[in-house]
């Protein structure tokens, strides 16, 4: 596993001078050492990956079985008109990784479902949802929760979506918020509305990872590109939910000994368990 | 008894953001939402199939929990309670 270092190379100083500040080099290594699982790279995961690539996260899984197609171009702002029936993810970690050559990519051109859910979660220390439909996220929430990872919430439909960040022993999970998944259908979409819930959810994945800021946690963020307002929503366990009912456990906190509430000492020191 | 309801999404169009409702004691969710239909029959038409039933993706939560772990639609209301609507939000 990747072990902490006390100072940064030259290239990473000056690459990331402009966030060193919010969390210094501790934060910044530990942006380094985390591998993060990006489930879709869509609307969503183009967003999140993007902003995580740049930050420093030094591995991401993207998993994706789909193609590139016309239609994605007016969001997907990682592929270009000649990535048209490419992978998506050989095409995403291709622009990924000219983004920032010094992290790692895994391109996982394949479909995330109760086969492989088990393998494509193995290794991981936090997961971005940014998939297109709710049976395969309630999926990863059994995933994620399992295995005690942070799992980051993201949906999108017109001008509005939703985000939040669940942590196992901590919040609801996926479950205990939306209780049933709606028909899969062609949802309506624009750039936009994936741009403010990508970013969120990028922003939320930083903040678990280096311990700063104030995570999305028991709440949903609420957005409605339509009149241009975000709400919070304060929400709660469901204490006989079937995932995490009745699991308080915070001594086997995700990340090592991080606690996320307390936005300050991050211990990464036990590197990822592998559950 | 006073409650507010929280539209989100497409229901924010129909029924408006917030709505302060008067209610009598002893009403349930689904009195409620039964009154919300009556007054807007476009809410109707989006939260409920032909039979009356409400359509089973949509999320409605009281005070933060989801109706789905209470009572669903004969979960008791009381006074003060917060009731959303969220339409359901599911694309990536």
């Amino acid at each position: 596993m990747v072990k902490e270092r006390e100072t940064l190379s030259e290239y990473e100083a000056g690459r990331y001078q402009r966030q060193l500040p919010l969390w210094g080099v501790e934060g910044q290594e530990h942006l380094r050492c985390a591998r993060v699982l990006v489930a879709g790279v869509g609307g969503l995961g183009t967003i999140v990956a993007a902003y995580l690539a740049s930050a420093g996260v030094g591995f991401l899984r993207l998993v994706d079985h789909d193609r590139v197609v016309i239609s994605n171009l007016n969001r997907q702002v990682l592929f270009q008109a000649t990535d048209i029936g490419r992978e998506k993810t050989a095409a995403a970690s291709e622009r990924l990784q000219s983004l920032n050559p010094s992290i790692r990519i895994e391109a996982i051109p394949r479909m995330l479902d109760k086969e492989t859910v088990d393998e494509l979660t193995q290794d991981i220390d936090l997961i971005v949802d940014a998939l297109d439909n709710f049976t395969t996220r309630f999926l990863i929430n059994r995933a994620a929760f399992t295995r005690r990872l942070p799992l980051i919430h993201g949906a999108v439909r017109g001008f509005f979506g939703q985000a939040s960040t669940l942590i196992p022993g901590l919040t609801a999970c996926l479950q205990c918020l939306i209780a049933h998944s709606p028909p899969p259908e062609v949802f309506p979409i624009i750039g936009g509305t994936c741009g403010v819930i990508g970013a969120v959810q990028a922003t939320e994945a930083v903040k678990v990872l280096t311990g700063k800021g104030k995570p999305l946690t028991n709440r949903l963020f609420s957005w409605d590109g339509q009149v241009g307002e975000g709400t919070i929503l304060i929400v709660e366990r469901n204490p006989h939910c079937v995932i995490c009912g009745g699991d308080s456990d915070k001594t086997a906190l995700p990340l090592g000994d991080r606690n996320p509430l307390a936005g300050g000492n991050i211990i990464l020191s036990e590197p990822h368990k592998g559950k | 008894m006073i409650v507010t309801v929280r539209a989100f999404a497409d229901y924010r169009e129909i029924i408006g953001k917030d709505t302060e409702l008067v209610l009598a004691e002893g009403k349930t969710i689904g009195d409620l939402l039964a009154e919300l239909g009556d007054r807007q029959p476009a809410l109707r038409r989006e939260m409920f199939a032909p039979t009356g039933e409400l359509k089973e993706f949509i999320n409605i939560f009281i005070n933060g929990r989801n109706i789905a772990f209470l009572n669903d639609m004969g979960t008791p209301l009381v006074d003060g309670d917060t009731i959303a609507l969220f339409p359901p939000v599911a694309g990536g």
